[in-house]
């Protein structure tokens, strides 16, 4: 009885080794690490801020004397129009666009993998059906969709979570449903079966693990666009309520200043974009890491 | 078709008086520099063609010959390729030493080269009547229109049927590709042609075919062909001269009757034992046995000699200088230096 | 072909019948309706109700949803509630602003993308490419509202070159916002004409064109780059799509007068026709332009053009 475990240990490996050579390449990519380092200290940032500080003291307490004041050494970013600390509740609004970013990609993940496994494995008319429903869906241009659907449920996190999540599972369904019918027509697949392997164990020990090389690729990208996608939103009103600190709803409030006080626009704007720029950055190397016959 | 043919042929005469010997190659030396290692891809190559002669160039991959034939047109792939040494003279002009504008004006012209994988080789976005067209235009300034007519009249040379001329690449099967390469590669009838393996990529059955064409083209033209190829059956189908290559070398070197009737390279005797024969169904294949050596590090002496059945200490130590056996035919082989030294099995 | 754009434009009828009843769906989910938003303290009861019925509150929203439907296939969008404004003829008049903005991004977006695109591909690993590749990651992970405002703070405050926002000043009131909107259009043509290129130059047919003695600057000018079009081609029509649709957000920040603010407007006000009319037609705006995104490619490219003629194979069942 020995093969069936050295059938199993193999295909542990498998996975493993490849993970390892990916990191490998990965390491090796500078800019891929700079976006890397950015993101983990977003990440700490977001951490220890939601944790260790008040919220009701420290972000959103009104306070008028100080309010409007240009960068200065007891306030570096300035204060905006309710005198907060304009640095602070930067530094605290990490948390959202973080969770947005890594959640509404991880919905469109999840629904749209799910989905476009399902659609490619078992083809026919449930493939129809599902590819025609995504184009349909992705007809509906991204933002449209998002502040209706946040008009519906309210403005609050999760349902901007929701709203946004909901918008990228197109991208997710296409490319699984394409990788899977790449894969479908391999022959360990047509192995697998033949001694009568349950469909569900294919899908989920052969088909998935093989797809997930441009699966990542897209997830790395989207990542990026669900950021920006819920910071517009935010800016139009659509997203986090206010007092809180989201980056897009700062720089909504912010424009009444936008003369006389641009620090209130400009040091959100920075922090969006510095996130977004590593997300890319850290896409790209994957994408090369991943799959070197891209390179160069 | 065939008094245009002729037509063509006057007229070259006139010019080719001039120019018997079409092609020269003297010393080639040309190495790819990578970043951590250099690769001696030729290592000091000489060989010359006449008007109408077709020369083989025989030898595994990885022996130099399409780094040869790139080198002849300057065409290598500039950051890891280098000509360090040599001259290559294309009926009186020096190619090394051209400008970019001057050498344009011969690739095509004096002489082009037709490579390995027909699938890859034609523009997917232009008509093949454009791509023929192209190099008529460019080399004998003829009107769109003309051009065109003329690219038809190719086509039909070629075996296709002109008003195909339309049709993009790829509408056209595998053979019928090479077959339009072939035609955009003699379009303004060079004098030379560089043919790298050209029926490798193809199937069994097409390959006769469009070799066929190949010969017969060349003998209606008068063009001297350069065939690179590992296919002795190829060789001896339609070559004068031989040139058999090994690590970047020509180690042996002669007409057709000389290498393969009087072989005298132990390389060369190993190519025409490892051919399977067909009529002994009981006989053993015989590779040759390892491989050939890394062109990063080859040996300071004979680089056949690590699979060398007659190697010796001598042959190891030091390059062999060429033996010649008549006017034509020589060999690189330290072992010739000893008056009687016969290989076993052939030449005899 | 002909077959392949009617196909195509047919596709536009489920679309419209879905988009309708998510919206109406969705809208009726909505806490609250169209009689929250307007200012209702000073009607009677009786004048309420007349309202009530008026927009046909008090019935189900399928029959609202049907009745709506009914209306569009009569070509009439009906009326926005909030406004009482005749929807189609709210949409079209904003229509080409949108449009003007959307164009003369993808003209700012293109010129500075492709020769850019064919440099850093042609320096490929030098300082250039890092330069210009640095350049497209920062077009693409700019949010274009940022942009924006970064440049109403720049040019319109700080240094009086550009109007903030409104349509008046003609030209001049356009520059900001179509550079806002260009930026990720530049961005990411530059990357896919970079990589285009790169793909394109390790071509064989290259090297058999310079066999044929074809000079160097028509080889990449008529070879090299006919052939990367193509793809740079579809990515431009894609974004151009995505500007479009996103318009929303510039449109916000500079006050321009177009279509995506007057989503935003109607979404805001619980105006179910009007949102309803609104997203209808850009999504149809969407699905036309990718068809003709896709007729172009096929333009482009022969072999594409060979797929969306030939005739449809009949199906076969899996063995």
């Amino acid at each position: 009885m020995k093969k069936p475990e050295t059938a199993v240990t193999k295909k542990k490996k498998k996975p493993r080794s490849r993970a390892g050579e990916t990191w490998h390449r990965l390491k090796k990519n500078k800019g891929a690490m700079i976006g890397l380092a950015i993101i983990i200290i977003l990440v700490l940032i977001a951490l220890y801020t939601s944790i260790f500080w008040d919220y009701n003291t420290m972000i959103v307490k009104v306070n008028i004397p100080e309010r409007v004041q240009p960068p200065s050494r007891a306030h570096p970013f300035g204060t905006d129009d309710m005198g907060r600390d304009v640095l602070i509740r930067t530094l605290y609004g990490t948390k959202y666009s973080l969770i947005i970013g890594f959640g509404a990609t991880a919905i469109g993940l999840i629904i749209g993998v799910l989905l476009g496994a399902v659609a490619g494995y078992f083809g026919g008319f449930l493939e129809d059906v599902i590819m025609r429903a995504t184009d349909i869906f992705a007809s509906i241009p991204a933002i449209l969709m998002g502040m209706v659907i946040v008009c519906v449920l309210g403005t609050s996190l999760p349902n901007l979570l929701i709203a946004v999540g909901i918008t990228a599972v197109p991208a997710f369904t296409r490319i699984t449903r394409s990788m899977v019918l790449t894969i479908r027509n391999q022959e360990y697949i047509e192995a697998a079966k033949c001694i009568g392997t349950p469909n569900l164990k294919i899908i989920i020990t052969e088909v998935i693990p093989n797809s997930l090389s441009p699966i990542i690729v897209v997830a790395s990208s989207r990542i990026g666009s669900c950021t920006i996608q819920a910071a517009g939103l935010s800016f139009l009103g659509f997203g986090v309520p206010a007092p809180a600190p989201e980056w897009g709803a700062m720089i909504s409030l912010s424009r009444n200043y936008i003369r006389t006080a641009p620090w209130m626009t400009l040091f959100p704007s920075l922090f969006i974009i510095i996130m977004v720029l590593a997300f890319n950055i850290l896409g790209d190397g994957l994408r090369d890491a991943l799959d070197p016959k891209l390179r160069r | 078709m065939n008094v245009e043919v002729e037509n063509i042929n006057q007229t070259e005469n006139e010019q080719l008086d001039t120019c018997e010997t079409v092609l020269e190659v003297k010393d080639l030396v040309v190495h790819y520099e990578l970043e951590d290692e250099t690769v001696e891809a030729v290592n000091g190559i000489s060989f010359s063609l006449k008007r109408g002669q077709t020369i083989g160039l025989v030898g595994e991959t990885g022996a130099g010959k399409t780094t040869t034939a790139l080198s002849i047109l300057n065409l290598l792939p500039d950051p890891p390729g280098v000509i360090k040494n040599g001259e290559i003279i294309v009926c009186g002009h020096k190619m090394l030493e051209l400008k970019p504008q001057e050498l344009e004006k011969i690739r095509g012209k004096e002489i082009s080269m037709i490579f390995q994988d027909p699938m890859t080789a034609l523009n997917p976005v232009m008509t093949v009547g454009e791509q023929i067209a192209e190099s008529i235009r460019l080399h004998e300034g003829l009107s769109r229109k003309e051009a065109f007519e003329r690219a038809q009249e190719m086509l039909e040379l070629v075996g296709i049927p002109g008003e195909r001329a339309i049709d993009y690449p790829h509408q056209f099967s595998g053979g019928m590709k090479q077959r339009v390469v072939i035609a955009i590669a003699l379009a303004c009838n060079p004098y030379v042609l560089l043919a790298d393996e050209p029926t490798t990529a193809l199937d069994v059955t097409i390959q006769a075919q469009v070799l066929d064409m190949i010969n017969d083209l060349k003998n209606r033209l008068g063009t001297a062909l350069v065939m690179i190829t590992h296919d002795l059956g190829v060789v001896a189908e339609i070559c004068d001269l031989v040139a058999v290559m090994y690590a970047g070398r020509i180690v042996e070197y002669g007409t057709l009757e000389d290498v393969f009737v009087h072989t005298r390279h132990p390389y060369t005797e190993g190519l025409f034992n490892s051919l399977p024969n067909i009529s002994d169904k009981n006989s053993e294949l015989k590779p040759i046995p390892g491989l050939m050596p890394d062109p990063t590090k080859l040996p300071p002496g004979c680089a056949f000699a690590p699979r060398c059945q007659y190697a010796t200490e001598a042959c190891r130590a030091a390059q062999p200088t060429p033996t010649y056996f008549n006017d034509t035919h020589y060999v690189l082989c330290t072992r010739y230096n000893e008056p009687d030294f016969r290989l076993l099995t052939r030449g005899i | 072909m002909i077959r392949y754009i009617i196909k195509r434009l047919l596709w536009l009828i489920p679309i419209i019948f879905c988009v309708a009843f998510i919206i109406f769906a969705l809208l009726d989910l909505a806490p609250g309706t169209i009689l929250d938003t307007i200012s209702t303290e000073n009607l009677t009861p009786e004048e309420y109700q007349r309202l009530v019925e008026e927009y046909d509150l008090d019935k189900p929203m399928v029959y609202r949803y049907a009745k709506y439907m009914w209306n569009l296939l009569h070509g009439d969008l009906g009326r926005g509630e909030a406004t009482g404004l005749d929807v189609w003829r709210e949409y079209i008049s904003r229509f080409p602003a949108t449009l003007k903005l959307s164009f003369a991004g993808l003209i700012i977006g293109v010129a500075l993308a492709i020769p850019l695109g064919i440099i850093a591909a042609k320096n490929a690993g030098t300082w250039i490419d890092n330069l210009v590749t640095g350049f497209s990651m920062i077009g693409i992970s700019m949010p274009s509202f940022c942009l924006g405002l970064i440049l109403i703070i720049c040019f319109s405050y700080k240094i009086n070159l550009f109007p903030a926002g409104g349509f008046d000043s003609g030209f001049k009131s356009m520059v900001l916002p179509a550079v806002a909107s260009g930026l990720l259009m530049a961005g990411t043509t530059a990357r896919q004409t970079r990589s285009s290129m790169l793909e394109v130059m390790r071509a064989d047919y290259l090297r058999t064109a310079r066999a044929k003695g074809v000079p160097e600057k028509r080889v990449i000018r008529k070879h090299a780059l006919g052939n990367a079009l193509i793809p740079i081609i579809t990515s431009i029509g894609n974004t151009l799509a995505i500007m479009l649709a996103g318009s929303a957000v510039v449109e916000s920040v500079f006050s321009w007068p177009g279509v995506g603010r007057l989503t935003v407007q109607a979404v805001n006000s619980r105006d179910a026709t009007l949102t309803c009319g609104c997203v209808i037609l850009t999504c149809i705006v969407f699905v036309v332009l990718l068809l003709i995104v896709d007729l172009l490619y096929a333009l482009v490219d022969p072999r594409i053009k060979a797929q969306y003629t030939a005739k449809k194979p009949k199906r076969r069942k899996e063995a």
